[in-house]
C-alpha cells in the first residue's frame, strides 16, 4: 500500500523481509544500514530479544532518487522467523508492498523454508493479498556454508508459481547479494507505484 | 487484492495541517504525528524541534497493532486509546479510522484528560478528510503514466 504524499512530493513504501528463524533477514538490514551513505538512510530499530532473535520486528528506512521529482521512500522491516511469533509476523505485513522471502540454503533448513513460504501465504490471505500480484524476490543465503543444496533445486521447491520471481544468491553477513536483493524489489515496488499500463496486471 | 494506496493530495494535506495545528493549540500537546497503520508517516504538526518521526511511527503503529490483537483477545474489537507515560514526556496515540491513528506528545503543561477529550474531536476531523481523499484517484500528475524502464538507475549503491 503505497503512501502517495503530493504535497511533500513523496511516494512511500513498505517492504517485508521475511523466512524461518535464523535465516539472515535481520543481517540483511544490519549490512544495508552499514553500507548505505548516511543521506539515504535512518536509523535501524531492532525489537529484539535478549539473544538477539528478533521479537517484533527490525525497521529501517531508505531514501532514493528521486523519479519525477518525487522522493521515493522505502521502509524495511523484518518479521521474527520463530514459528511461535506468528501473531506479530502478521502484524507486520500489515499495508506491505513488496516481499523478500529469505532462505537458507543448507539442506537441513529445507522443510522450514517451505513452512515459511506457506505460513507467509496463508498471513497475507488474512489481508486479503495476494502473492500472486504483490511484487516478492527471493534470496538463497548462507551460500557460503558447506552443505547448502543447490540453486535449482532450491528454486524448484520455492519458485515454482505461475509467475516466476528474481531470485539471488546471497552472503548476507559478507554483503554478497544484499544490494541485488534490494534494488530489484524496491525497483518492482516503485513500478508499481504509478499508474500501470492497460491490460498490466498489479 | 484488498491493497489501497494512500494518496494526500495538496488540498487534503492543508486541511489536516489545519486540524493538527488547532488540536496541539487546543490541548496544549506539543507534537502531532498522523501515522498510518501500516507504519508510515501521513502528517506531522507541532513544534520544530529533531524528532525521529519516522522510527516513531513505525514503533507506535506496532504498539497499537499489537495492542490491538491483545484487545481482540479479549473480546475487544481494539483499544481504542493508547498512553504511555514518562518522566518528562508523554505520548497519546488515538485511532483514527481503521487505517489511520493519531500520536500526540505531551509533557506537565497538559494532562492526558485535555489530550484525550481534543484528540477524539481531532481524530474524527481527520477521518473525515480521509475518506474524502479515498474516493479520489491515487495516481495523478507525474504518477499518471507508467514508469519507463531508463527512468531509474540502480536504487541503492553501497558507499564506496
Amino acid at each position: 500500500m503505497s503512501i502517495i504524499n503530493y504535497a511533500k512530493k513523496e511516494i512511500s513504501f513498505k517492504i517485508v523481509y521475511y523466512g524461518a528463524g535464523v535465516v539472515g533477514k535481520t543481517v540483511n538490514l544490519q549490512y544495508i544500514h552499514h553500507s548505505l551513505p548516511d543521506d539515504n538512510r535512518g536509523n535501524l530499530i531492532s525489537l529484539a530479544t535478549g539473544d538477539e532473535r528478533t521479537l517484533f520486528f527490525d525497521f529501517l528506512p531508505v531514501t532514493t532518487l528521486s523519479v519525477r521529482n518525487f522522493v521515493a521512500k522505502f521502509q524495511l522491516y523484518t518479521v521474527p522467523g520463530q514459528v511461535y511469533y506468528n501473531m506479530t509476523r502478521k502484524l507486520v505485513l500489515r499495508g506491505v508492498d513488496g516481499i523478500v522471502f529469505v532462505a537458507d540454503s543448507q539442506w537441513d533448513r529445507l522443510q522450514e523454508n517451505i513452512e515459511s513460504f506457506r505460513n507467509l501465504e496463508e498471513n497475507l490471505r488474512e489481508y486479503d493479498y495476494d502473492l500472486d500480484a504483490l511484487p516478492y524476490v527471493i534470496q538463497y543465503n548462507k551460500r557460503d556454508l558447506p552443505n547448502v543444496a543447490p540453486v535449482e533445486y532450491l528454486e524448484f521447491l520455492l519458485n515454482r508459481r505461475p509467475r516466476r520471481v528474481p531470485y539471488f544468491e546471497a552472503v548476507a553477513v559478507d554483503g554478497k547479494g544484499v544490494f541485488d536483493t534490494l534494488n530489484t524489489v524496491s525497483r518492482m515496488v516503485l513500478v508499481n507505484g504509478f499508474a500501470q499500463e492497460q491490460g498490466a496486471s498489479r | 487484492m484488498n491493497i489501497h494506496d494512500v494518496a494526500i493530495h495538496e488540498e487534503a494535506a492543508q486541511r489536516i495541517d489545519r486540524i493538527l495545528v488547532q488540536f496541539l493549540g487546543e490541548s496544549g500537546a506539543m507534537d502531532a504525528l498522523l501515522i498510518d497503520r501500516s507504519g508510515q508517516l501521513l502528517a506531522r504538526g507541532g513544534s520544530a524541534r529533531s524528532l525521529d518521526t519516522v522510527s516513531l511511527s513505525a514503533l507506535a503503529a506496532g504498539a497499537f497493532s499489537s495492542t490491538a490483537a491483545m484487545a481482540r483477545l479479549l473480546g475487544e474489537p481494539e483499544f481504542t486509546v493508547l498512553f504511555h507515560q514518562g518522566i518528562k514526556e508523554n505520548i497519546h496515540v488515538a485511532a483514527v479510522d481503521d487505517q489511520a491513528i493519531l500520536l500526540a506528545v505531551f509533557d506537565h503543561r497538559t494532562t492526558v484528560g485535555m489530550v484525550r477529550l481534543f484528540a477524539k474531536e481531532a481524530a474524527a476531523a481527520i477521518g473525515t478528510v480521509l475518506a474524502e481523499a479515498r474516493t479520489r484517484p491515487a495516481r495523478v500528475g507525474a504518477l499518471a503514466t507508467p514508469l519507463a524502464d531508463d527512468e531509474t538507475g540502480p536504487m541503492f549503491k553501497e558507499r564506496t
